[in-house]
């Protein structure tokens, strides 16, 4: 009998990376349905471009970085290069695939899909190592890169029921009606369900939301950025309500919270275990941090809506958080003290942004 | 998942139901002459010479952790032979043939209570040292250096917990004989100038706190009492036993006596009141064989038997073709072995044999199941980065002596990847 050199533990628990990413596919499932629903064959044929583009092109840029033994058969390097793949390779760009799909308007024209869903499976990530190594979120990078490049190509491409101002309820806010008058057009509990324009995952909080407690119940994301985002998210917008409309805070701070891609993003892209810092209060400030950028950006900003580039943002300060001379995983007395002042410093930011000193 | 965890599939279930065989046939049995901590020995018997239970035959040398060598049957010294101790080293052995009379020497005699109630602090040492006995948990280390300490000792704990899946040796022993471990727990509070003792078991064991109560009735005398821990894992280390059964924080590295306790493997203090009582040295441990690439059973045998003939009385190993893992001790922190030529020592409670499984690691995804899991609040997947970048600096900055290599980190990990094997080397690379 042949006896094998291991070291301890020599048993291990049954959970895997596969298991992981298959949990998030089956947890963007409603989100996906809904879009198919609702936008028909223009939201398939999106998501299957994206797809196509980052799962082959993962493919191929994994061969060529791999070395090949030195053979003169081609089939024995072709194979040598593959050696590795494994269902990963397959999985982890078709979650990326799909969330970047979901992140886009239902009629922005293909090669504008492709060019996002390129740039974030090469640029962004095998460029930095392929799996496990990106710093930034993969999809988010796509649609940002293709929403600065390719900006012209998303003008009247929200698709909705009701198309007032054309565009999606962020930008009504904005440049059109203004609040309260867009709660008119876009009541809340269209907005809850789903039955207003906008990018093709994140219009049904609904779906989203199921889609969390799939995730949560499966322990496949962590429950610190989610709470800890959306509740930084609800506070400032809140707290921005309170100068802005005080007689409709609520209502101000729901419409917030189930427009644009807050809910999205802090379900399915701020979880991504790759780019969140490897500690608990790590990915409590973490949270924070995209949370508060959030606001920032819609408030302050030029943009009606940032949830991409906040992700993006936060994602550089990953190495920081993550820094091993300061990043424990304990609750320590400079976290709670660090953390209280930096939401109260964001409260008076926005309070005062928003409102003026007067 | 991301997640803490602390529970780990136990696989104790089906093992406590098999029946304890007393294995009373081997011919010949081993003792080492050297052990991991004595490099040097000798014996002071000669082959030919005829020997009883409980006569030295030899001292193991080494300082502080010398220690007598007993022989545990009566029988002829044949010679010496090389064979696997628990460390997996092969070492000289001390062959004794078995006559299966099993005639004691006759230095053992019962003590009475009387000459026991006369003993002082010095006696207790001296007897624990003669028998040469050691922590029988699975460290080895000299229980005559633990009880000889010169802090003032308020509390001495019998840890029972026993948190390794797959061993069940401490557990039989609590059913079978409780009273051996509550008067092994009182001579040792009579060691050591303690007032209280506590016997610590895990939540799920009811039957043998039902046991321990009932038979604790007899011993009201004395104020010792059972306290039910948590059923995880790692809860049978010593610095968590003592935090969750009475509220001290021990930091690590950290003597315990120094705050007033004295922690002591029960089957341990089972060997205490052997020692003190009979004046015997430890002769039997329980044993058990488990594992998928082996006909699980339970045994009783003496110290010194070869674990081949353990292995054959159960028709060997199935499913010869499969590779198999060989394991001394439990599946999380135990010995690998290339063989099964060992000789059983004090410590040698487990063999487990398991088919191979072809483990693939993948990239880490940083989901920081490791760093949530951490019994000492480490971060392995920090570490794993340091030692990558051979950062010496970062590694000592980051812990890595508090690693106590439970095993948790690489139980964990949803990319398989070894991280404790990762945390051994970073630890050897930094002290370096």
């Amino acid at each position: 009998m042949q006896t094998i050199k291991q070291t301890s533990p020599y048993v291990r628990k049954d959970v895997s990376t596969k298991r992981m990413m298959i949990d998030v596919l089956i947890a963007l499932t409603p989100v996906v349905m809904f879009s198919i629903y609702r936008f028909g064959m223009d939201s398939l044929i999106r998501i299957l471009v994206s797809l196509v583009v980052m799962v082959g092109l993962e493919a191929i840029a994994f061969g060529m970085m791999h070395k090949p033994v030195k053979s003169d058969d081609f089939k024995e390097r072709f194979k040598s290069r593959y050696k590795d793949f494994t269902i990963n390779n397959i999985t982890a760009p078709a979650v990326s695939a799909i969330i970047f799909a979901m992140l886009l308007p239902s009629k922005l024209p293909i090669y504008a899909v492709v060019a996002g869903a390129g740039f974030g499976i090469i640029v962004a990530k095998m460029l930095f190592g392929g799996m496990g190594s990106n710093i930034f979120n993969i999809a988010a990078a796509g649609r940002i890169f293709i929403g600065l490049a390719l900006a012209d190509m998303f003008t009247g491409t929200y698709d909705g029921v009701d198309l007032i101002a054309g565009g999606t309820a962020l930008t009504a806010i904005r440049t059109g009606a203004g609040f309260p008058y867009t709660l008119n057009s876009y009541p809340l509990i269209d907005m809850f369900l789903g039955n207003i324009p906008g990018s093709m995952g994140e219009i049904s909080a609904l779906a989203i939301l199921i889609g969390m407690i799939y995730l949560l119940i499966r322990k496949s994301a962590d429950f610190r950025v989610i709470v800890s985002s959306l509740a930084t998210f609800t506070l400032l917008i809140f707290v921005a309500g309170l100068k802005l409309y005080p007689e409709q805070v609520v209502e101000y701070t729901l419409f917030h919270l189930l427009s644009g891609g807050i809910l999205f993003g802090a379900v399915f892209m701020i979880t991504d275990p790759v780019t969140s810092p490897t500690s608990r209060p790590g990915r409590w400030i973490y949270g924070i941090l995209v949370g508060s950028i959030v606001v920032l950006i819609r408030l302050f900003g030029a943009y009606p809506e940032g949830v991409a580039f906040a992700l993006i943002f936060s994602n550089m300060f990953v190495p920081l958080i993550d820094y091993p001379q300061w990043a424990t995983n304990k609750y320590k007395p400079a976290f709670f003290i660090g953390t209280s002042v930096a939401i109260l410093a964001l409260v008076a930011i926005v309070f005062f942004g928003v409102g003026g000193i007067a | 998942m991301i997640e803490k965890t602390r529970f780990i599939p136990d696989g104790k279930k089906e093992l406590k139901k098999l029946p304890i065989i007393n294995y009373t046939d081997s011919k010949y049995l081993y003792y080492p002459v050297t052990s991991s901590r004595c490099a040097d020995g000798e014996t002071c018997v000669r082959g030919g010479q005829f020997v009883k239970v409980g006569e030295v035959i030899g001292t193991r040398k080494g300082a502080f952790f010398e220690q007598p060598m007993h022989a545990t049957v009566s029988g002829e010294v044949v010679g010496t032979e090389k064979h696997m101790d628990q460390s997996g080293k092969s070492v000289d052995c001390l062959i004794v043939k078995n006559d299966f009379k099993y005639e004691l020497h006759k230095t053992i005699k019962d003590r009475t209570d009387e000459e026991i109630n006369a003993l002082t602090k010095e006696d207790f040492v001296s007897i624990v040292r003669e028998k040469s006995l050691v922590g029988l948990g699975g460290s080895a280390f000299p229980t005559y250096i633990k009880l000889s300490t010169k802090d003032k000792i308020d509390v001495v704990v019998a840890n029972g917990v026993e948190c390794e899946p797959n061993l069940i040796s401490d557990y039989a022993l609590m059913l079978t004989n409780p009273k051996a471990i509550i008067e092994g727990l009182i001579y040792a509070m009579k060691a050591s100038g303690a007032k209280k003792g506590i016997i610590a078991i895990k939540k799920k064991y009811k039957e043998i706190d039902e046991r321990l109560s009932f038979e604790l009735r007899e011993y009201s005398d004395y104020d010792i009492e059972v306290v039910k821990i948590g059923n995880f894992y790692p809860q049978g280390w010593e610095i968590l036993t003592i935090k969750n059964a009475l509220g001290i924080k021990i930091p690590q590295g950290e003597l315990l006596s120094k705050y007033g306790v004295l922690n002591f493997n029960v089957s341990t203090l089972a060997s205490i009141f052997a020692a003190v009582k009979h004046n015997l040295p430890v002769l039997e441990r329980y044993i058990s064989l488990s594992g998928d690439g082996i006909t699980n059973q339970n045994f009783r045998a003496r110290i010194g038997t070869l674990m081949t003939e353990l292995v054959e009385s159960v028709g060997g190993y199935k499913d010869i073709e499969i590779p198999k893992v060989l394991i001394l001790g439990g599946p999380m922190m135990g010995v690998n072995v290339s063989q099964d030529d060992i000789v059983m020592t004090h410590t040698t409670t487990s063999l487990i044999v398991q088919n191979q499984v072809d483990l693939h690691e993948e990239p880490c995804i940083h989901c920081a199941s490791c760093v949530y899991s951490c019994p000492v609040g480490i971060q392995p997947v920090q570490i794993m980065n340091a030692y990558k970048t051979r950062d010496k600096d970062m590694i000592k900055h980051l812990g890595i002596n508090k690693c106590i290599e439970c095993g948790l980190c690489s139980f964990v990990c949803p990319s398989k990847i070894h991280l404790t094997e990762t945390m051994r080397k970073a630890k050897r690379f930094a002290s370096k």
